[in-house]
């Protein structure tokens, strides 16, 4: 009896690990979710400030839609412990003081969450001026963000 | 007996306030971020045309511009020290701030030109380095901003100490260009700005940053950044 208990916590414990990933696993999810974020922000940023001429709707419509389930996928699961040091595709840049931020950090994502959801809704409408307001408004959460927990090259 | 003497040219101090201005602007709308990256960047141009103006004018302009008059030689500092100095432009001590401010911001515009910050902005050279370069660039960028923050907090407070303990208004002498010196103390005067040598040196100025915004700069740095392929960054 207290043998299988020991087995199902121990199976549970492994299941919970392979669920939110060793360390370097994390750390290579979450770089390649902004690598992808940064795909679809530059496309954004492309046609809806720099080149509005160039405005596609169903592509800034697909672009935005990606940022919101970017924003909406639960970033913060690949912050665990231990991952402030490590390497994925490239060295991780959190900082140490990411751990003790939580409350700052988290205040963000909803911000970010709740942006990004807004520049789906906007993106949907077709208007290259609003997209451009509403995307400064999810480029600054980034910002907060890199500000805060990001370490300067 | 003090005499009203005309120290600093007009376009010396049409510089000095509008780069307050830029400077300000720039600090701000870097802080804010998001759309206002924007105005960052024509912020940080402004600097950059401002900073190239007082870089000839330094040595084309009126008398007291010119950085061979100020500029903080061992000799006059050590004059200065004694407390044996005389002159009326930059005293030898403010020299040394105004060439420090002048330096940071030089290196705070041009490594603005190559930064980027990960989320939608990038200078306009920066597709003449690699991304990693550009990075670091970028690292430096911000933490010289600390460095500018001191400086000007220096300058500031000096100007303020010279107000309340020497009773000397700097401020308006920078508005007017016009100091109060004793009799003993006035120099000849001013000659008046030579308005060819004030439009070549707009010129040059205005000519850098188009040049840097135009992409035209790029064709003539593509070369020294010889690990950098035409085709690494397509404009798509």
């Amino acid at each position: 009896m207290k043998l299988k208990l020991i087995v199902a916590l121990a199976l549970g414990a492994a299941t919970t690990a392979a669920v939110a990933g060793e360390v370097e696993d994390q750390i290579r999810f979450r770089q390649s979710a902004y690598s992808f974020l940064g795909w679809n922000t530059a496309k954004i940023k492309a046609q809806a400030a720099d080149h509005p001429e160039t405005f596609n709707k169903d592509q800034v419509i697909a672009a935005a839609n990606a940022v919101a389930a970017v924003a909406n996928s639960g970033l913060l699961s690949l912050y665990g412990q231990g991952t402030d040091k490590g390497t994925g595709w490239k060295p991780t840049r959190l900082k140490p003081e990411f751990f003790e931020k939580q409350d700052e950090v988290k205040e963000i994502e909803a911000t970010f969450i709740k942006e990004a959801n807004e520049l789906q809704k906007v993106a949907a409408n077709g208007d290259a001026a609003e997209v451009k307001a509403q995307f400064g408004k999810v480029g600054a959460t980034c910002k907060s963000c890199h500000d805060l927990i990001r370490v300067r090259e | 007996m003090k005499v009203e003497v005309h120290i600093w040219d007009w376009p010396l101090r049409l510089f000095h306030w509008l780069l307050v201005i830029a400077v300000v602007g720039a600090y701000a709308t870097g802080k804010l971020g998001g759309n206002l990256t924007d105005w960052h960047a024509r912020f940080g141009s402004l600097i950059l045309g401002l900073l190239v103006f007082r870089l000839i004018w330094g040595f084309i302009g009126t008398t007291h511009a010119r950085f061979a008059s100020f500029f903080p030689t061992f000799s006059r500092l050590v004059e200065y020290v004694k407390g044996e100095w005389q002159g009326v432009g930059h005293n030898p001590a403010g020299a040394i701030a105004i060439i420090a401010l002048l330096a940071v911001l030089s290196f705070l515009a041009v490594t603005g030109l190559f930064a980027n910050d990960d989320i939608a902005f990038e200078g306009p050279l920066f597709h003449s380095i690699d991304k990693e370069l550009s990075d670091k660039l970028s690292g430096w960028h911000i933490y010289a901003v600390n460095i500018l923050l001191g400086l000007v907090a220096v300058h500031v407070s000096a100007i303020v100490l010279y107000q309340r303990l020497k009773k000397t208004n700097l401020v308006g002498a920078m508005l007017t260009g016009k100091k109060q010196l004793p009799r003993s103390l006035a120099p000849s005067p001013v000659k008046p700005v030579g308005p060819f040598r004030f439009v070549i040196t707009l010129l040059i100025a205005v000519t850098v940053v188009w040049g840097v915004w135009s992409g035209g700069f790029v064709n003539y740095l593509a070369p020294l950044a010889s690990f950098q392929t035409a085709t690494a960054h397509p404009k798509t």
